[in-house]
């Protein structure tokens, strides 16, 4: 046992950090100018292959995460294979499709996902809510890792460079669909782990759990709670997402309330702090640096 | 073959309902450029609205429809007022998002208000119906149907006859050019974004008799709205109105003649709009697609 916490504690951790996750792969798209609106659909695949191939092999919840990263990854490239050259609006709408697709494809084949009645986890393979909450935790600090060793090289700027305008970053030699692969795969990748590992602390899944809309709304809630393209922004926003809809919770009470702050929090950043907490927070650092030079 | 004239009219019902539900969505994104994200939370509005008119007073939802958009439509203005006016030229994704986040709010006022249960509307004609040449003729949607056409029919003629409407397709077809002829384009921005949360609302309440009401109902709703408009191009209407049909058509098809068709069905709209976006991302109709 590597550290002793109690069942509500753990639960906190595993949402923070399967939240940190899901921020840093939504940011990591984003910041290359792909919008995804169906991170739910990664989250999904990676929590079904994993339960499934557990199953199915016996295989514990570190090994059963490979395979959910595998097809992840897979189903990333293959999205950006596929939306070769749709942009904005149309990718939005492309990866809305895609989550709902999968959604029903799950409750439509119920000899191998186990339909819309779900599948459990078989009990031998569960492990502890600590243990969970570990393996998280780590995901979550290697996909930062991942993102800041990524914002070190020459990439950086190629996603910047596709954000702003991709036929002119073609233009400067940024081969925009070898990008796209790697980026999705990248990211579909860390949300398929999410998946998987949540699914291990609630150890059941059915269609409308693995592909819901929530996760999508969660995976860009923080990006632009704390700050979109920035490195420290979604790690920020998506803790803040957490105390919200918890502070909501406890305070409100009512079902609802928690959806309903973050529908609030994202119109109120976008039209009022479009650079997220964390911009903000740069601002008002190098105005008060400006303002001390000044009086100096 | 006595089942084909049963699928064709099923599905020409089902069309004349699809027809309202996308040419709302189209006339915003065709004017504004922006597209409604909370278009289907409009819908839910609607119907919550005729749901709420009809328990309360007794009205049936076809005489209270007027009133139900007028409301939805003053809700959708202020929408635009406080949310949409700020991002008209900010970047597609601030776009995309806020009315994401729009669409979340007034998805879960509803949860708080009228709770998660499912609702729905008992009218005399809701389950009545009649057979004609050996089919039958479910009396709740031809009326769905017959008011769907109407209002479809209603819109393009105002667009095409009323100063408004021929103003609104000026600012449409060249923003800028119509500003130099002296047209208010936010003000056009603002009525067509008011006219198309009323025809989303007629859309909930045409569908309150027809449909389980829940708060989260608009946004399978939407998908299929995304559908229709991206296969018939992105801002056209008349191309609207084909695509509205043609998945009509093919969603009744596979209900019917493929095993499990019904639970099939469900992913008609998705496939389609998956292939359409990656064969030919301009539909039927549309102009050329940039960004």
């Amino acid at each position: 046992m590597p550290f002793a916490a109690t069942a509500v504690v753990n639960d906190w951790i595993i949402t923070a950090a399967s939240m940190v996750i899901l921020a840093v792969s939504w940011n990591l798209a984003a910041s290359a100018g792909l919008i995804s609106l169906g991170h739910s659909a990664f989250w999904g695949v990676g929590s079904y292959a994993a339960v499934l191939t557990a199953n199915k092999l016996g295989l514990p919840l570190v090994v059963a995460l490979i395979p959910a990263m595998l097809i992840g990854a897979l189903l990333g490239a293959l999205l950006a294979l596929i939306t070769g050259r749709l942009r904005g609006i149309f990718f939005a709408i492309a990866t809305l499709a895609l989550s709902e697709g999968l959604r029903v494809i799950a409750v439509m084949t119920p000899g191998f996902t186990g339909g819309g009645e779900g599948i459990y986890i078989n009990p031998e393979l569960r492990i502890g809510a600590h243990w969970v909450a570990a393996i998280m935790v780590v995901g979550a600090l290697i996909s930062i890792l991942v993102t800041w060793m990524i914002s070190r090289t020459s990439w950086h700027f190629a996603f910047r460079a596709m954000r702003a305008n991709e036929s002119a970053a073609q233009m400067l030699g940024v081969r925009p669909i070898t990008f796209r692969v790697g980026i999705l795969a990248l990211a579909g990748a860390m949300a398929a782990f999410a998946g998987g590992v949540r699914v291990w602390y609630g150890g059941f899944i059915d269609p409308g759990m693995a592909f819901d809309l929530q996760i999508t709304i969660l995976a860009q809630i923080g990006p632009l709670l704390g700050g979109i393209y920035t490195l420290v922004g979604p790690v920020i926003g998506a803790l803040l997402s957490v105390l919200l809809s918890e502070a909501a919770r406890i305070w409100f009470g009512a079902q609802g309330f928690g959806l309903l702050v973050y529908g609030v929090a994202l119109v109120l950043c976008i039209l009022f702090l479009p650079h997220g907490v964390w911009g903000g927070v740069l601002q008002l650092w190098t105005y008060g640096r400006r303002r001390i030079r000044g009086k100096q | 073959m006595t089942l084909l004239p049963q699928v064709l009219l099923d599905a020409l019902l089902l069309g004349g309902l699809y027809c309202l539900m996308a040419v709302g969505l189209a006339l915003c994104f065709g004017v504004t450029r922006i597209i409604n994200f909370a278009h289907g939370e409009m819908i839910m509005l609607g119907a919550y609205g005729a749901f709420l008119l009809s328990l309360h007073f007794g009205i049936d939802p076809l005489l209270s429809l007027p009133l139900v958009a007028l409301g939805v439509a003053l809700i959708g203005g202020l929408v635009f007022k406080l949310c949409v006016q700020r991002v008209l030229d900010a970047p597609h994704v601030n776009q995309i998002l806020l009315l994401f986040g729009v669409g979340l709010i007034l998805q879960n006022i509803a949860v708080l208000i009228f709770t998660g249960d499912e609702r729905s509307v008992t009218t005399a004609y809701s389950l009545a119906s009649d057979q004609v040449f050996g089919m039958m003729v479910a009396s709740g949607r031809l009326i769905a149907f017959a008011v769907s056409i109407g209002l479809t029919v209603g819109l393009i003629v105002w667009l095409r006859v009323s100063e408004m409407g021929r103003a609104i397709q000026a600012v449409a077809q060249q923003r800028d050019a119509a500003k130099l002829m002296g047209i208010n384009v936010t003000a056009m921005y603002m009525v067509s974004f008011m006219v198309s949360a009323a025809l989303g609302s007629a859309t909930g309440a045409a569908m309150s008799f027809l449909l389980t009401i829940t708060p989260f109902m608009g946004f399978h709703i939407l998908i299929k709205g995304f559908a229709i408009v991206v296969l018939g191009g992105l801002g056209s209407v008349g191309g609207t109105l084909i695509a509205a049909f043609v998945l009509a058509f093919v969603e009744t098809g596979v209900s019917y003649y493929m095993p499990e068709g019904g639970g099939w069905a469900e992913g008609v709209a998705l496939a389609v709009l998956l292939i359409v976006l990656i064969m030919r991302p301009r539909g039927f109709l549309g102009q050329a697609v940039d960004n």
